[in-house]
């Protein structure tokens, strides 16, 4: 943490990006404070992935800042995309041994976190062969071991059960509670209502709202008296 | 500390690409094949270079001019000629478009690391696999030295070493086309068609002349030709490493995906335009070594030194069609041995037609005009003593007809047959290559 920004780990200033002349992301604004798990909600096409891609460095974004204040002189985000099958031919253990020493993380892939995750069993299947719930799961350990202080994680529940979703939220919370910072881009608005403490919304590249559901909520003008808001009602009524 | 992290990530990213490479099918199918490949080549050359040497009567005494070089190791060594052009260029695409198609490369560009290094740890292993897939012809030297022949140790690697310098560019151009086009495909098409347009360069050249016979001296199979013949060229060896490293570069330039097209597309630009300058920088390198033992690339040695005393500019005007045979014989035989021994050497050649057919009745045509400093001469021989008889003559310099004798090669003939090859590089091989391959892809899984 540097002086002048005690709280902020991660500032985005009027990120806009195009693709040919079409706004995929246009100027958007936002802050992420240490250790939170914020959502970054947005329905299909609204520009979630381009965002992160962005912000994780693996894209080039037209005008805007991206700051992060972090004692560390390595990369602070680590970005895990959604639908890559990374290292197809190669087993689980060997990726998360691999993304262990490659990134040069201290933590191992404990055996509470890969019976969390589910993956004791697949742990040497090639990647290639995983369901589309197992290679999340993979995925999502790679993500987890990386050292990096501020995790990206694009449709981290895609392809999971309710049983799994659920498990991997609680995961997702000790993680945050743990000290390290989550942004979760989802498109399903129950499952961020479960999991994030704050929230980004996004529709068409803009940033529509930034806050507490309780934030959120206070800025929709026509709320029904003794009607408690939701994410939903929130998000549609501010997108 | 900050380099021993570096090296840490390189072996670490050496380590994973091996896996990579092991894990891939298209470089086991390039190892299954070169053997069979490189045992048709092999048998066929030792069975003609046995026939030639008197195996069977058949032509006793032509083989003392034979020289393994020219008999053995180019059409041998011929199989890896293919397989660089046909067969790694796959591998080198799969292994480097294949961690943008799974997405792993947008994991691993998350970590700081210099993009160079970064395709330099897949050219490493590639550069590792082919030096695997070279034993195939080694295995025929093996044979080679087993049925008792010669084998010259500097020829040898001269011809080994012309084909990694091919390997590599075949690599290199893989490689740049693999992360500048969007998929594999395109990749396979971009680069069957520079290899398609390297044979249209020496199409054109032996048609037209002039530049294009100066471009054709670049072309990987004129380059490999030189080194099959003995001569190692240090211009070519620089011109070809300069491309190699050219090819790397874009690569590298078109892996980092958080950079923008513009940007990348300029960088190239540099890059190119850099490459193109140390390459004409290269041209103008003259040093060159003969490596073979008949000395296919040098005057004898009595000549040699004679031709090395000229203090005068020497000019020759050729007045030869390109696509006349003379021409092709006064440049192999006489004209590349003149630029490698006379300081101050040029020749130009004067034609109005491409066969030269409908010029033979013009007067001058076949003529090949001397200038010797201040004296000039005239001749229409394009043999190595026509050539030189006309350049002594403008010297001044007396005939030594003693001075021969100290290093005529008398040839290594060997009326051998190539017993046991055609079980080893048609059965053996295949077997030991499948047998492996399904350990080691079991061992990576």
């Amino acid at each position: 943490m540097i002086a002048g920004s005690p709280q902020v780990i991660l500032r985005v200033s009027h990120l806009t990006k195009t693709y040919r002349g079409i706004g995929a992301v246009r100027a958007a604004s936002f802050s992420v404070w240490p250790g939170e798990v914020l959502g970054l909600i947005g329905p299909n096409g609204s520009g979630k992935t381009t965002l992160f891609g962005c912000l994780g460095g693996v894209l080039p974004y037209d005008t805007g800042r991206v700051e992060t204040f972090t004692a560390a002189d390595t990369p602070a985000i680590f970005y895990l995309p959604d639908a890559i099958t990374p290292w197809p031919e190669q087993t689980v253990e060997w990726s998360l041994t691999f993304a262990r020493r490659y990134f040069r993380a201290s933590n191992e892939m404990t055996p509470e976190w890969l019976e969390r995750l589910g993956l004791q069993n697949i742990l040497r299947k090639r990647i290639r062969n995983l369901s589309k719930g197992q290679r999340k799961r993979a995925l999502l350990a790679i993500g987890l071991i990386t050292p990096h202080p501020i995790l990206l994680l694009d449709e981290p529940f895609d392809g999971l059960d309710l049983r799994q979703t659920r498990e991997v939220a609680q995961l997702l919370r000790s993680v945050a509670a743990g000290g390290r910072t989550l942004f979760l881009s989802i498109h399903q608005i129950s499952e961020a209502d479960r999991v994030c403490d704050r929230f980004v919304l996004l529709s068409e590249g803009r940033v529509c709202g930034e806050g507490t559901l309780e934030e959120l909520a206070a800025r929709v003008v026509h709320t029904p008296r003794g009607q408690t808001q939701t994410l939903e009602d929130v998000f549609l009524a501010l997108t | 500390m900050r380099s021993r992290r570096g090296v840490d990530t390189f072996t670490c990213l050496v380590r994973k690409e091996w896996r990579e490479l092991m894990a891939s099918r298209s470089w086991w199918v390039m190892l299954l094949l070169i053997g069979p490949l490189v045992g048709v080549s092999f048998i066929s050359a030792v069975r003609t270079y046995g026939e030639l040497s008197g195996v069977n009567g058949t032509a006793a005494g032509v083989g003392e001019a034979f020289s393994p070089l020219i008999g053995i190791w180019a059409p041998t060594f011929s199989a890896c000629e293919l397989a660089a052009a046909f067969l790694l260029p796959f591998v080198a695409i799969r292994l480097v478009a294949g961690d943008r198609l799974s997405g792993a490369l947008l994991l691993e560009l998350q970590q700081p690391f210099p993009a160079f290094a970064r395709v330099l740890a897949k050219a490493t292993v590639l550069m590792g696999g082919w030096l695997i897939a070279s034993a195939a012809p080694m295995l025929g030297v093996l044979l080679w030295w087993i049925y008792g022949g010669s084998i010259h140790v500097p020829e040898l690697l001269t011809v080994l070493t012309g084909h990694v310098l091919n390997a590599g560019l075949a690599m290199a151009l893989a490689a740049a086309a693999a992360t500048i086009t969007e998929h594999p495909s395109t990749a396979a098409i971009v680069t069957l068609t520079v290899t398609v347009g390297g044979w249209i360069i020496n199409f054109a050249a032996a048609v037209n002349g002039g530049i294009w016979e100066r471009l054709a001296h670049y072309t990987p199979t004129a380059m490999v030709g030189e080194f099959q013949h003995g001569l190692v060229r240090l211009e070519i060896v620089l011109v070809a490493s300069a491309l190699t490293c050219a090819g790397l570069g874009l690569a590298a330039i078109w892996t980092r995906l958080g950079q923008t097209s513009s940007r990348r597309a300029i960088e190239s630009a540099v890059l190119l335009a850099s490459t193109t300058i140390v390459i004409v920088a290269c041209t103008f390198v003259r040093p060159s070594w003969d490596t073979s033992e008949a000395r296919l690339n040098s005057f004898a040695l009595v000549d040699q030194r004679r031709l090395e005393s000229l203090d005068v500019p020497l000019r020759l005007e050729a007045h030869l069609a390109p696509e006349d045979p003379r021409r092709a014989d006064l440049e192999r035989n006489a004209i590349s041995k003149l630029r490698r021994t006379v300081r101050d050497f040029d020749i130009r050649y004067v034609s109005e037609t491409t066969t030269g057919l409908f010029e033979q009745t013009r007067e001058q045509y076949g003529q090949i005009h001397y200038q010797l400093g201040s004296r000039t001469g005239v001749s229409r021989a394009t043999t190595v003593e026509g050539v030189l008889n006309e350049i002594y003559t403008l010297a001044e310099i007396a005939p030594d007809r003693d001075g021969y004798e100290e290093d005529v090669f008398r040839g290594r003939p060997l009326a051998a047959t190539p017993r046991g090859a055609a079980p080893l590089f048609y059965m053996g091989w295949p077997a030991l290559v499948a047998v492996v391959a399904l350990i080691a892809r079991g061992r990576s899984a």
